[in-house]
């Protein structure tokens, strides 16, 4: 079985930092993987690395999506590839209306793929039902994207599109940060409808909690740029009682 | 005299003793502005030096340009100008309430005009004396037909002259598009637009004109007590281009919105100038101004307003802010505020930026190509622009000019 997300010996700088430091990571279809650490430790960098984004240049290893290196791929391409970035900051886009938006992006799956682009009234509807499950009222998806949003709302946002694109492989960015437990609910619960044995997810979080919620296969500790531990979900438990600390001197 | 214009057209003018052979003293006086003249500091018009063109005088059909389509698709009157000479055959018909007549005729009208229309402006002189058309469009009471003035034409060494003078009799209501859709040299159009007390105009204009064309539109409008105005340009054409209007409030409780975005690519000069003159109390003006540039173009947006010591009361607003594309765009902005009154609400700014970068990477994480990330953060930037527009026929057709500009910026 081809490997759905294979990360080789990944090291990336941030400016002439070096911020990861030889990451290797391998997931399957249909596993969810969580990667805890203290800040600092390079999750972010790690989630904007797996997303393309200008500025977190690749030194050295490799990052294969379907046994495909996608180091050359633009941010678009990737998505377009199955590629799925929840944000830890949602950015607010004023002026672009928000069912634009998620059209613009869901057809350009449908041109890619060299079918028709998707009926304005079929979406409509498409999103509507999609958003309901999420807690997404209509006056929200008529709002310019992320435009006064409370920070909830950001994130329901965030797998709303995750729902709409329906990526194989979703990276969530401490999607957990800034939500208080009813929030962190209506999203996890957004997040596991779309488990799926042919989706993988990379669940980065700095806190345990979120991990009550949308239960990984496997945990990995990361700190100081490289992966410093792995195990079963119990190593979450692990960390929660005992903190970072002595996971860096494990390593 | 100088080197350009010298025509023997201009001879009719020369005989005349009025108000047309004063203004071509005027400029056989001034000519172009030079580089040291402040108000032209950032729009040089070199380019016209020593160039010859000749105004046409009669008029030539062509194939309907865009201006025509977009009166058809909005049920306007139309009365189009080929090179600056009207239509005879628009001339009648006009919709009720609208009366239009021969502007060379009525010396008291060119007077009043000249008035009007921003002084020291080379247009100002030179499209009164030459004069490819004059007409006045009187306006009573309320027309729901709108009135689109399509000016089309071509040839590298022509040059439009068309003057108009629009004048809306007390509480009279009109909705006036401009399409400017030419490739001749030199498009001057000369506008006044007289609005009575408690009447009310809701304008557009479009510039598309060819990208060899210098298109310098001078424009003066008054406005009488309680008179309105919600005017809005789009400026996309022209190798240089230059929307200059002067707006005096004569009438207290008047309103003014003058709107503009303008858009440029390639080597192109945009300039939006405006003045306001608050001369007397309570009056509101409102101005936002966007500026897209791309390439090597370049962009000048001045905006002066001036509130008189007994204008108290007034509300002055303008914000310009320019979006650049590319590193070799520049913009000059220079917002300027003379308050010579003590009570008064008065705001100015301007900003310069580029896309952002962290939205344009949101965007194509989502698989949305860079290009059209591009273009809808571009139609982001101008949407609440255009959204200002009061009048939904006339945004319309404004719309789709914006668009076609973002969808060739796709393909580039």
């Amino acid at each position: 079985m081809t490997a759905l997300l294979e990360i080789r010996d990944l090291h990336a700088s941030v400016g002439d930092k070096p911020i990861l430091k030889g990451i290797s990571l391998t997931i399957n279809p249909g596993e969810v993987h969580a990667i805890m650490g203290p800040n600092g430790s390079g999750k972010s960098t790690m989630s904007y690395v797996l997303a393309g984004r200008d500025g977190y240049e690749v030194t050295g290893g490799d990052i294969l999506m379907n046994g495909v290196s996608m180091l050359e791929m633009e941010p678009d391409e990737r998505a377009r590839a199955g590629m799925f970035l929840a944000f830890q900051y949602p950015v607010e886009l004023p002026g672009v209306g928000g069912m634009s938006f998620l059209r613009a992006a869901v057809n350009a799956r449908h041109i890619e793929a060299g079918e028709d682009e998707v009926d304005q009234l079929g979406f409509v509807k498409l999103v509507r039902g999609k958003a309901r499950d999420l807690g997404i009222d209509d006056a929200m998806l008529k709002r310019a994207v992320n435009v006064g949003f409370s920070g909830g709302e950001k994130k329901r946002y965030e797998i709303l599109q995750m729902a709409l694109l329906e990526p194989t492989m979703a990276v969530l960015d401490e999607t957990d940060s800034g939500l208080d437990v009813d929030a962190l609910r209506i999203v996890s619960e957004g997040v596991n409808l779309l488990r799926d044995p042919g989706r993988s997810m990379l669940v980065i979080t700095h806190y345990q909690r979120l991990l009550d919620h949308i239960v990984p296969d496997y945990v990995h500790i990361l700190a100081g740029g490289k992966i410093r531990k792995s195990g079963s979900k119990e190593l979450a438990l692990e960390v929660e009682e005992s903190g970072y600390a002595g996971i860096d001197d494990a390593a | 005299m100088p080197a350009s214009m010298t025509l023997p057209d201009l001879a009719s003018a020369t005989a005349n003793s009025g108000v047309r052979s004063s203004a071509l003293a005027n400029w056989q006086a001034t000519g172009w502005p030079g580089p040291r003249v402040e108000s032209w500091r950032f729009t040089k018009l070199a380019l016209l030096e020593g160039k010859t063109f000749a105004p046409a005088h009669d008029f030539a059909d062509q194939p309907a340009g865009a201006g025509m389509d977009a009166a058809e698709s909005i049920g306007a009157h139309v009365l189009r100008f080929v090179n600056g000479v009207v239509d005879p055959s628009d001339i009648e018909n006009a919709p009720e309430g609208v009366n239009i007549s021969a502007l060379a005729a009525d010396e008291d009208a060119m007077s009043h005009l000249r008035q009007m229309v921003p002084p020291a402006h080379p247009v100002s002189d030179l499209s009164l004396a030459v004069m490819s058309a004059g007409i006045i469009i009187d306006i009573k009471g309320r027309v729901d037909m709108p009135l689109m003035l399509s000016f089309e034409g071509d040839g590298a060494t022509t040059s439009a002259h068309p003057v108009v003078f629009v004048r809306l009799f007390e509480g009279s209501y009109l909705q006036l598009a401009e399409w400017h859709a030419s490739t001749a040299g030199l498009s001057a159009p000369l506008t006044g637009i007289d609005i009575a007390a408690g009447a009310r105009l809701e304008q557009v204009k479009v510039q598309t004109d060819g990208q060899a064309t210098t298109h310098l539109a001078a424009t003066g409008v008054t406005l009488g007590a309680g008179a309105s105005i919600d005017g809005f340009s789009l400026s996309t054409g022209g190798r240089l281009a230059r929307l200059e209007t002067h707006v005096c409030f004569a009438g207290e409780g008047a309103d003014c919105n003058l709107s503009a975005i303008y858009m440029g690519r390639g080597e192109q000069h945009q300039d939006i100038t405006t003045y306001m003159d608050h001369a007397v109390p309570n009056c509101t003006s409102n101005q936002i101004i966007r500026g897209v540039l791309d390439d090597r173009s370049r962009g000048v947006y001045q905006g002066r307003v001036h509130v008189a010591p007994d204008a108290q009361k007034t509300d002055g607003q303008q914000m310009a802010r320019a979006l650049l594309l590319s590193r070799k765009a520049e913009v000059d902005a220079k917002p300027e505020l003379e308050i010579y009154a003590d009570d008064v609400v008065c705001a100015h700014g301007a900003t310069v930026g580029e896309l952002d970068a962290t939205q344009l990477f949101y965007l194509t994480s989502r698989g949305i190509p860079k290009d059209v990330a591009r273009a809808m953060l571009i139609e982001a930037f101008l949407i609440d622009t255009i959204e200002t527009i009061s009048n939904e026929t006339l945004a319309a057709i404004l719309r789709p000019v914006a668009q076609a500009w973002m969808a060739e910026q796709e393909t580039l």
